[in-house]
């Protein structure tokens, strides 16, 4: 199946064609993959990060669908 | 999973009086009454916005009077209690909901559900990842507007608003931050409350960033 990732901020440094930005890119990925499978295959560090399918909110232990779109995003501090 | 607010219907954009009726029978939560959520507020109350729900565990130091809205008076005070002060200096009318504790993810919903949109004012970024987390999964009809990446003396012009996700509007450049060794300027802090407030403004009367 496949799912466009977007990565905000710093970690669109670990999109894995090294291009950086925000822009989402297509990945080839398991039916029943989730979530928690995809950080780990990036590598994202564990810092905060709020995670969205399909520009809704949704728990890292979610299954992703074909077609779905999967954005993360890390809130960084100051305030 | 309650039932919250959605954004409202758009109030008819040249009726002053419409749209300062609407505002007057607004009430906005702001979670964190530091650099972000005491300039927001006052800005709330100046914009007319008749209720507001602040939340903050901590007191006033002298550290915060470069970029937040208190007065060294008021060094020692609860911020939500000096910021209430000031806010009903502005406007004796204003209704405040004031929670002096801090805020949980067990906590947060009772505390922010009766206001039509939240803003997350927080500084850390686990701080910020739970409210956000918390607020978009236990409130998701709830418009929350969050602010990320404005430490630092970039441009004020980086600061911006965006609709992140459905009814989640983010503020900022989403990078620059404090833990990079980035400083805060009340110059730019406040561009970012600014951006926070209009944009719980613009949800109230019916114009939300799309």
């Amino acid at each position: 199946m496949t799912v466009e990732i977007a990565l905000f901020a710093y970690l669109a440094d670990y999109q894995p064609d090294g291009l950086g930005g925000r822009s989402p890119r297509p990945f080839e990925l398991e039916p029943g993959t989730t979530i928690d499978a995809v950080i780990a295959d990036l590598g994202l560090p564990d810092e905060p990060r709020v995670v969205f399918v399909n520009g809704k909110h949704a728990a890292e232990d979610s299954l992703l669908g074909d077609g779905d779109r999967l954005a993360i995003f890390p809130p960084v501090a100051g305030g | 999973m309650a039932d919250g607010p959605t954004c409202p219907a758009p109030v008819e954009p040249y009726d002053d009086p419409a749209l300062r009726s609407r505002l007057a029978a607004s009430h906005v939560a702001i979670v964190g009454c530091g650099g972000l959520g005491s300039n927001a507020a006052a800005m709330l109350v100046r914009c007319g916005v008749g209720e507001l729900t602040l939340v903050d565990f901590d007191v006033v130091e002298e550290s915060n009077l470069n970029r937040q809205l208190f007065f060294r008076d008021q060094l020692g005070m609860p911020k939500t209690i000096a910021l209430s002060d000031t806010l009903l200096r502005i406007n004796p009318d204003v209704t405040l909901h004031i929670h002096t504790e801090c805020v949980t993810a067990e906590n947060l919903e009772t505390l922010v559900e009766a206001a039509a949109v939240v803003i997350e004012a927080a500084d850390s970024a686990e701080a910020k990842e739970m409210i956000v987390n918390t607020a978009l999964d236990r409130l998701p009809d709830t418009p929350l507007v969050s602010a990320s990446g404005l430490a630092g003396f970039g441009s004020a012009n980086e600061v911006v608003t965006e609709l992140m996700a459905e009814h989640f509007y983010l503020v900022g450049d989403l990078k620059s931050d404090v833990r990079l060794g980035n400083s805060l300027f009340a110059s730019r802090v406040m561009v970012a409350a600014a951006h926070e407030a209009h944009a719980a403004v613009r949800i109230l009367l019916g114009y939300p960033e799309a």
